[in-house]
């Protein structure tokens, strides 16, 4: 039987080379092997993805890469997560409600986001493209979500992050809010009132682990 | 030609050259008063005529109404066109939506034609390539163009960028490490897609007329650079090889958003008889000069600042382009470093023909 360190490598480097039937075949090692699911997730999976981001950052890998790493990580969650929900053990920093904004339907970044926020662990719920205000508004409420990512990658739907920025501050007290996406940055994400802004995908969790622990 | 007007309470000269001498003289390799100011302007051009953005993509004659009408406000130099970034993928059956909707600025894919390896597969150039997609918009602008005696725009990608329209992007990206193979089929199918395109527009209107342009967003943002070299760059210079070869006038490729380390690439293309080379706010204006000796270097003014500032924050990136760009042996027009936003405050927009007259003279 591979040790758990083996096991925790294992699911790491599936993940960094993108390897779905690796990646889940290790996680059937572990549950087999008795590794606390919870751990395999964050010290194999989460680890691999991390190590991605990084490289990310140094140019040392592009976004076919970390998409093809998503699928991989995805892959061996589907396999531990059903565990650790069943035993009752997950842990979570936070609730995020994230989506693109109306008008725009580009979502590699938000998707991006979405999955670098839940190797942080940090629960996300996904509206998709093309999301109007009240949409993020109900969402966010029926979720009790403590964080709202906003992406937009246009000039002309970047003004939409804008209008919606004063209902989000009236209808959601208390609710941390982060924008990202090509045109904006961080001078208009203060000015427009955004409690956060990420660069990148990476960037983005760091912010958001941040928002929420200082929440 | 525009009268003189007033910056700061100093008058400035009016310009010596027509819109279309200065046109001209810029694609002859002639001498120009001042600074030409292309503007790569579509979705504004109809807000300023009060018309749905959708007019620029949907009906070519409107569009062209309204393109000519901005020109004539605003006193820029040109660019004339009809086609958008995301394209392609109406061509060979994907669904598009106009942009009528509150803020959208451009059409949106809202299925891509291939879903699945089978369709990928199965993807042919169709047989009448006129009938398919935006082909009868596209082929109206320019027949209305060439009646009109203007130059005649042709859009020709990128490939790749088509291909994310084809695909979807997060396919695209996936199946080019998985399968490689897949991706090239498809991006052969496009390449022949785009030559028989240009084939037929320099039969019908004449490749001394005609102006091909490709809308790269193949940023190293996204992609490698070895990415582009092997997805991108043979299917381009294929094409750019095409259009020379058949005598295309001018080509000019919009690089859009962060490419430096693609830009040896894309400066092994050919360019037709006149090269231009439009480049993001990523991208130097000396950098392009030195990447592009013998082309038209054009851009690079911040959009969203030209969106979001006030009219003296563009004057100085307008000041700071000029000052880089306005002495290139082979030539320099100031423009947004990519489309011209289209709720872009039109002060901001004119502060650009008025930087060019003030700060651009020759």
């Amino acid at each position: 039987m591979a040790d758990e360190a083996e096991i925790f490598s294992q699911l790491k480097q599936a993940v960094m080379e993108g390897d779905e039937d690796v990646a889940v075949a290790a996680a059937q090692a572990a549950v087999a092997a008795g590794v606390d699911p919870q751990r395999a997730i964050i010290e194999g999976l989460a680890a691999g993805m991390a190590e991605m981001g990084r490289l990310y950052e140094r140019e040392e890998c592009y976004v076919p890469e970390l998409l093809v790493s998503s699928e991989a990580l995805y892959a061996g969650l589907g396999v531990l997560r059903p565990l650790v929900i069943a035993s009752g053990k997950a842990e979570k920093k936070g609730v995020a409600v994230i989506g693109v904004v109306q008008g725009d339907i580009h979502d590699i970044g938000k998707n991006l986001v979405k999955m670098m926020l839940e190797v942080n662990g940090i629960e996300v719920h996904d509206l998709g493209r093309d999301v109007d205000m009240e949409r993020f508004i109900t969402a966010t409420q029926e979720t009790q979500a403590d964080l709202l990512c906003l992406s937009a990658l246009m000039t002309t739907t970047m003004i939409a992050v804008k209008d919606y920025m004063p209902a989000f501050k009236t209808q959601l007290p208390g609710v941390k809010i982060m924008v990202g996406g090509a045109p904006l940055n961080q001078q208009l994400a203060d000015e427009w009132g955004a409690d956060g802004y990420g660069e990148n995908a990476v960037e983005a969790a760091r912010v958001a682990v941040r928002l929420l622990e200082t929440k | 030609m525009h009268r003189d007007h007033s910056v700061k309470g100093k008058w400035v000269k009016c310009d010596q050259m027509t819109s279309q001498e200065r046109w001209e003289a810029l694609v002859n390799r002639r001498p120009t008063d001042r600074v030409p100011c292309l503007q790569f302007m579509l979705g504004h051009t109809a807000v300023v005529n009060g018309r749905p953005i959708a007019k620029i993509y949907d009906d070519g004659a409107e569009s062209l109404a309204c393109q000519r009408n901005a020109m004539a406000l605003y006193g820029h130099d040109g660019l004339i066109m009809h086609g958008w970034a995301n394209a392609g993928g109406a061509e060979f059956g994907g669904e598009i939506e106009f942009p009528y909707r509150k803020y959208t600025g451009a059409p949106l894919m809202k299925k891509n034609p291939v879903q699945s390896e089978e369709d990928a597969w199965d993807l042919r150039v169709p047989d009448d390539i006129l009938s398919v997609g935006t082909m009868p918009i596209a082929l109206e602008f320019s027949r209305l163009q060439y009646e009109a005696g203007l130059t005649v725009t042709l859009q020709v990608g990128s490939p790749l960028t088509w291909a994310g329209s084809v695909y979807g992007e997060e396919r695209l990206m996936i199946w080019m490490l998985k399968k490689p193979e897949l991706v090239h089929h498809v991006l052969r199918v496009i390449t022949d897609f785009i030559r028989r395109k240009a084939d037929y527009w320099i039969d019908r209107f004449g490749a001394e007329r005609l102006m091909a342009f490709d809308l790269g967003i193949e940023t190293n943002k996204l992609y490698s650079p070895k990415q582009f070299e092997t997805f991108g760059f043979p299917y381009l210079r294929e094409i750019h090889d095409h259009l020379t070869e058949r005598g295309t006038a001018i080509i000019l490729s919009h690089i859009c958003g962060e490419q430096n380390k693609n830009l040896p690439l894309w400066a092994r293309l050919s360019y037709g008889k006149r090269g231009m080379v439009s480049v993001g706010k990523e991208v130097a204006i000396s950098k392009a000069r030195e990447m592009f000796p013998d082309c038209v270097i054009m851009g690079n003014v911040d959009p969203v600042t030209v969106q979001e500032g006030t009219p003296e924050q563009v004057r100085m990136l307008c000041r700071a382009c000029i000052e880089e760009g306005k002495d290139h042996p082979g030539g320099f027009a100031l423009m947004t470093g990519c489309e011209v936003p289209p709720q872009a405050p039109p002060v901001n927009v004119d502060q650009m023909v008025k930087a060019c007259r003030e700060l651009g003279r020759y």
